[in-house]
């Protein structure tokens, strides 16, 4: 039976569900690929770090929005390997290595 | 106030849903703590923190072992044995939250982290023993939570959701003494 708490709880329930075990499974899921995003945005970080660079710089230099460099940033960003090359060339940079 | 349930079917983990927020407070930690755009702004903006209480210079580092760290605290609180034994994952904030006492202030965090200390928490209030609500989460970089703004923020948050909880009767001496007879 539920305790008191429980039926609190219960009782001021929101409308809309936690959506926190769908986002942990999709982070799950796409772990493989996202880890390559991440490692990209680090890199980015770093880069800017090094060369004191704001994102209005970077999207300069790699001649892109600044919309598109916070995707760059976010980590969570689903690139092609063309889209990845060209950031490399531009920048000088390794951003995926290769053991 | 509103809550959420976390974990289907499970009723030890909860979490305030802010009318204002599209996500309940735990979702939204870790959306944040998983947007490395994020973590970049908030190391800027707190860069002396972690130079002075860290001595942690790099942002691409900092951002990293966030993004590592926050990987290892969801596995903790959906992955068993803690799902079901929150206990053993939060702890009181402070000495005055002694589990003696009712609705008390908890935080949990990487408690096994390497290198160095976690500074990501997840903040909550603990109902009964093993069922607990989130209020909201930090980065903490700082020895005590009054000290920033953005930690001064979730200790209010805090301390309103107990008062909340309180003023609505959830926990009363009578219900611990049912509690404690179990």
């Amino acid at each position: 039976m539920a305790s008191k708490a429980i039926k609190f709880l219960e009782a001021n329930t929101s409308e809309s569900p936690s959506r926190f075990v769908e986002d942990a499974a999709w982070r799950k899921e796409n772990a493989n690929w996202l880890r390559w995003s991440r490692q990209l945005a680090i890199t980015l970080i770093g880069y800017m770090q090094d060369n004191r660079l704001k994102r209005a710089d970077l999207a300069t230099k790699l001649g892109v929005s600044p919309q598109y460099v916070s995707k760059l940033l976010s980590g969570t960003e689903n690139l092609s390997f063309k889209s990845v090359a060209n950031i490399e060339e531009k920048l000088g940079i390794s951003c995926m290595a290769i053991s | 106030m509103e809550f959420v349930r976390i974990i289907p079917a499970y009723d030890h983990l909860w979490a305030v849903k802010s009318p204002d927020e599209e996500v309940d407070e735990l979702t939204l930690l870790f959306r944040k703590w998983n947007n490395a755009e994020y973590l970049l702004d908030f190391f800027m903006a707190n860069f002396e923190d972690l130079k002075g209480f860290f001595k942690i210079e790099r942002l691409d580092q900092a951002v990293e072992d966030t993004l590592e760290d926050a990987d290892a605290l969801e596995e903790m609180v959906l992955d068993f044995p803690y799902t079901e034994h929150l206990d053993e994952l939060f702890k009181p904030l402070d000495i005055t939250d002694t589990r003696m006492s009712e609705l008390t202030r908890e935080k949990a965090r990487n408690w096994d982290r390497d290198r160095h200390a976690s500074w990501l928490r997840i903040y909550a209030i603990r109902l009964e023993p093993n069922v607990y609500v989130v209020t909201g989460g930090a980065i903490k970089l700082s020895r005590t939570m009054q000290e920033r703004e953005h930690t001064a923020i979730e200790l209010d948050k805090l301390n309103r959701c107990k008062a909340y909880l309180k003023s609505n009767g959830v926990f009363d001496q009578g219900s611990f003494v049912e509690l404690t007879n179990e």
